[in-house]
């Protein structure tokens, strides 16, 4: 369950554009940045706007001294806006927020898929896997080489495009799938669009401890409106993004796709 | 310390602040954002006889300054809100009004007498106007001699507070809340969300699960506004204000148009800790125009009657 969450005033220091509309903000935030732990979120919202209105959901994606940033492909009003703000401008951000990624184990191999702004969590879980002592490989997908953001990590890196403009030319779970064969992580994580975690929860899923960061619209982010529920696998009932999650094992839950 | 004390009933509240229904889970959320204990009601998500499982996602989208929401009462249960919730709401110090919804007359019923039990349940507030579920009590809510019916045998077994949540998705409201009020209410709630809908013109789907929801925030204010208006005219009980509000300005302007007291709702969702910046913008308007009591402005809209059209129309 959610621990200690701050509602803090935070101050942008800078926005740069790290790859095709995809932008890395970086705000101070003393008290949020201490305690966040990967795969956890934060509430970002504007001062005295009612339109944007809610709050938007934002991973983590680097936290270190006071300062925190978040990645974003800027395409909806709220991103659109954020990127376009001014360094010492102020944005609210209300974390850290919901259940992040399992505890990382010395020398335990973990294979981390992302895709999308889903690469949001390659910084922070490089940071924290770094302080544990665990190997991490990382599987990086998009359409287009042009929207892959240059993170500067240690770990291995593969990258697999839609269009074979960089790496693999295909899907991030087939390049996953491939690299298997010669190899047995201890836990699969995954962070990006829904098609890529019930891809990996249907590949993974029963064999390797698999962690899946899920995307599903969100009102609050606290628990107060219930607004984001997810499927409970094998139950009728749902757990709440927000506070559940976003991280499940994959076991625990079901995706709802449509047909 | 101005005084804020308004009243409901014989309950008391020490200011006209409360929650709406369902947007602080079942209270016991706030606590980590402010102190609940600084507002006049907590009032709970609306508690059915059985658990809720609610509606399948998408259930929230957002509009222009509003949200549209279709949950589907996702909800413990009442038993399990009385053993495990009003506990803990008890100990963080709020007064609890309980909000209740059933697909049966009798279901209101058995719930108002459990609830009724409780020595920390100081009201009840009837659930007659969720658009998103069949047995969310819509259907009663449109209909004036099911309203009543089903006013009049709670108040049977419920002798503290009780509320009437109104739907404004109906052609005249003053005729709902003059018959929660012929049937013994002690106040109607204006109003639940209004019916509405968006859709993704990419996926041509809509945006909420069920199609339609219940559209909130900002955009409502000004049509829940004049409803207060209307019913606070119409009735004599107190009217409680729900649509849109925001800034102390928003609780100010309703308490002028006619309600006794104000919920929030969609402005938790945004900022989880206003309730305090809200209490402290109406003490200061208190204090700059020396306003002693709060409830001296309800209904302090100066106004000439011969100007509204519809009440020439009706009286």
């Amino acid at each position: 369950m959610a621990g200690k969450s701050f509602l803090e005033t935070a101050v942008i220091l800078d926005t740069r554009l790290a790859a095709e509309r995809t932008y890395i903000s970086r705000l101070r935030s003393p008290q949020i940045v201490p305690i966040v732990e990967a795969g956890q979120f934060v509430m970002v919202s504007f001062q005295d706007t009612l339109d944007p209105l809610l709050p938007r959901a934002f991973s983590v994606c680097d936290a270190t001294g006071d300062t925190l940033s978040i990645l974003y492909v800027a395409v909806g009003r709220g991103t659109r806006k954020i990127s376009g703000l001014f360094p010492g401008e102020k944005l609210i951000l209300n974390g850290p927020l919901g259940t992040g990624f399992p505890r990382m184990e010395r020398g335990k191999n973990i294979w981390v898929a992302v895709g999308g702004s889903g690469a949001a969590i390659v910084p922070i879980l490089s940071r924290s896997a770094g302080k544990a002592g665990s190997e991490l490989r990382f599987f990086y997908g998009a359409r287009s080489k042009s929207q892959l953001v240059p993170f500067e990590i240690s770990a291995y890196t593969a990258h697999a495009t839609d269009d074979g403009t960089a790496g693999f030319h295909g899907n991030i779970v087939d390049l996953m799938k491939l690299e298997l064969k010669g190899a047995e992580p201890d836990m699969v994580f995954g962070c990006g669009p829904t098609p890529m975690l019930v891809s990996m929860q249907k590949e993974f899923g029963n064999r390797i401890p698999t962690y899946l960061s899920v995307e599903t619209p969100m009102a609050c982010g606290m628990g107060f409106c219930q607004g984001c529920p997810v499927k409970r696998s094998g139950d009728a009932d749902y757990y709440l993004a927000c506070k559940d999650g976003p991280v499940f094992r994959s076991t625990e839950i079901e995706f709802e796709v449509k047909p | 310390m101005p005084d804020m004390k308004v009243r409901i009933g014989d309950l008391e509240l020490k200011n006209p602040l409360m929650t709406a229904s369902g947007t602080c889970g079942y209270g016991d959320e706030l606590k980590g954002y402010f102190d609940t204990s600084i507002l006049g009601a907590v009032v709970s998500k609306s508690l059915t006889l059985e658990p809720k499982v609610g509606n399948e996602p998408p259930r929230v989208a957002e509009v222009a300054c509003g949200m549209l929401n279709s949950i589907g009462l996702a909800n413990i249960g009442v038993r399990r809100f009385m053993d495990e919730k009003i506990p803990i709401l008890d100990e963080l110090g709020a007064l609890i009004i309980a909000n209740i919804a059933a697909k049966r007359v009798e279901d209101y019923v058995s719930l108002a007498e459990m609830l009724a039990a409780s020595k920390s349940v100081r009201g009840l507030e009837l659930n007659l106007s969720c658009p998103n579920v069949k047995e969310g009590g819509i259907e009663f809510g449109t209909d004036v001699k099911t309203l009543s019916n089903i006013v009049k045998l709670v108040r049977k077994v419920f002798k503290k507070t009780l509320i009437v949540k109104l739907t404004p998705n109906v052609t005249r409201i003053e005729e709902f809340a003059s018959a929660a009020e012929a049937e013994g209410a002690d106040g109607v709630t204006v109003a639940n969300t209004y019916v509405g809908m968006a859709i993704d013109i990419y996926t041509m789907s809509p945006k909420i699960h069920t199609v339609t929801g219940g559209l909130s925030g900002p955009a409502v204010k000004p049509i829940t506004m004049a409803k207060v208006f209307q019913v606070s005219k119409s009735v004599s009980i107190p009217v409680i204000a729900s649509g849109g509000i925001f800034t102390w300005q928003d609780v100010v302007e309703y308490i002028i148009a006619g309600a006794t007291a104000v919920e929030i709702g969609t402005l938790l969702f945004t900022k989880p800790d206003a309730p305090g910046r809200l209490l402290k913008g109406i003490e200061e308007y208190m204090a700059d125009r020396k306003i002693e009591r709060l409830s001296s402005l309800i209904g302090g809209i100066r106004f000439d009657r011969d100007n509204v059209p519809h009440m020439n129309h009706h009286k």
